[in-house]
């Protein structure tokens, strides 16, 4: 009696694919996981993300503000602006600087040692800015400090200028002078 | 019109808002030391900042300056930046007190006072603790044991920030 295979002897090897299938259907999955985890974002990362977005376009409108402000209290048709620069300072330690302008104190600046060692690397500082009519008009300066053998020492430069429509832009530099082996104090006009 | 009106309405509440308050950025100055160099505060951004106004003649404020020097000598290493500022009128009084003093902080001056006036000082000794961020932690304005205890407890936690 030739044997005849049973139905459910194969049952069993179909059974198996079909678990193997599943199963390799269950490590593909596990192994693609990662990736889509990796590009569905997670719910922190989306909030941090919007954030610093927020961040972002607060420091933009601040920016813009600030940049307003200044357009609207120093048009370009008024205003002035005094600028320091110190070239080498071997011969003169700054301390202070006073700003008159037409016989009116304006500002009076006290300067750390940082902001010293920043302008002797070459930094120019904004030290006023406000506005003045078209005409002519006096700024006196005044520099305080440490002098050549660490003395006190006080000096004065003083600048006749005519403002006309328009920005006007002064430099007060501070150099060194080789010859007299003594600072030198200067306002340069930039027009 | 809109903005006038804003403006008006909002520069009287200015005008009335105080100076210094905990939870405040503490007011930017710069002032001239007794001995080294000028000090802006600006520049200590990152470091806890005690800043103690003292007169001369003041027998509290001495004694605030020597309970400073010990925290000083105590969390200097950990950041901590200590600054007497002097609210005096006689300035000869004030340099006559501060040299009797023994501290190893800078000693400032403040002879137009602006300092003390954009603090809000109405009582000597004042001592402001100020956060690495710059902002006011704590006013204390008296000095006594149970204050020295409490600026002292919230130096420690500046500090450890």
């Amino acid at each position: 009696m030739p044997e005849v295979p049973l139905p459910h002897a194969r049952r069993p090897a179909g059974r198996c694919l079909i678990v193997k299938v599943a199963l390799l259907a269950a490590l593909a999955a596990l192994a693609a996981a990662p990736a889509a985890f990796a590009q569905t974002p997670a719910p922190g990362a989306a909030v941090d993300e919007q954030v610093q977005s927020l961040k972002s376009d607060v420091l933009d409108l601040n920016r813009d503000l600030f940049v307003l402000e200044q357009e609207l209290l120093y048009p370009a048709n008024t205003q002035v602006a005094v600028f320091v620069s110190m070239d080498a300072g071997t011969f003169f330690g700054l301390d202070s600087v006073q700003l008159k302008i037409d016989g009116k104190e304006v500002a009076n600046y006290l300067y750390t040692p940082r902001e010293v060692h920043s302008l002797v690397q070459g930094g120019v500082q904004r030290l006023y800015v406000g506005n003045l009519k078209v005409g002519k008009h006096q700024l006196v300066a005044f520099f305080t400090g440490k002098g050549p053998h660490d003395l006190d020492y006080t000096r004065g430069a003083t600048l006749n200028f005519q403002k006309d429509i328009g920005a006007k832009y002064l430099e007060l530099t501070i150099s060194d002078d080789q010859k007299k082996l003594q600072p030198e104090f200067r306002i340069k006009d930039w027009d | 019109m809109v903005a006038a009106l804003s403006i008006a309405w909002t520069l009287p509440a200015l005008a009335a808002r105080p100076r210094a308050q905990p939870g405040m950025p503490a007011p930017d100055f710069a002032l001239r030391a007794l001995a080294g160099p000028n000090v802006r505060l600006s520049e200590h951004i990152g470091q806890v900042v005690v800043m103690s106004f003292w007169g001369a003649g003041c027998d509290a404020c001495r004694a605030q300056l020597e309970a400073l020097e010990q925290d000083f000598s105590r969390y200097g290493r950990q950041g901590l930046r200590v600054y007497g500022v002097e609210v005096a009128d006689d300035q000869a009084e004030a340099l006559h007190f501060a040299r009797g003093t023994h501290v190893t902080f800078p000693l400032l001056l403040d002879p137009a006072k602006g300092v003390a006036r954009r603090y809000d000082v109405d009582n000597l000794p004042m001592t402001v603790l100020i956060d690495r961020d710059g902002k006011i932690r704590q006013v204390v304005r008296d000095f006594n044991e149970t204050s020295r205890r409490a600026c002292e407890d919230e130096l420690r936690k500046l500090l450890a920030e």
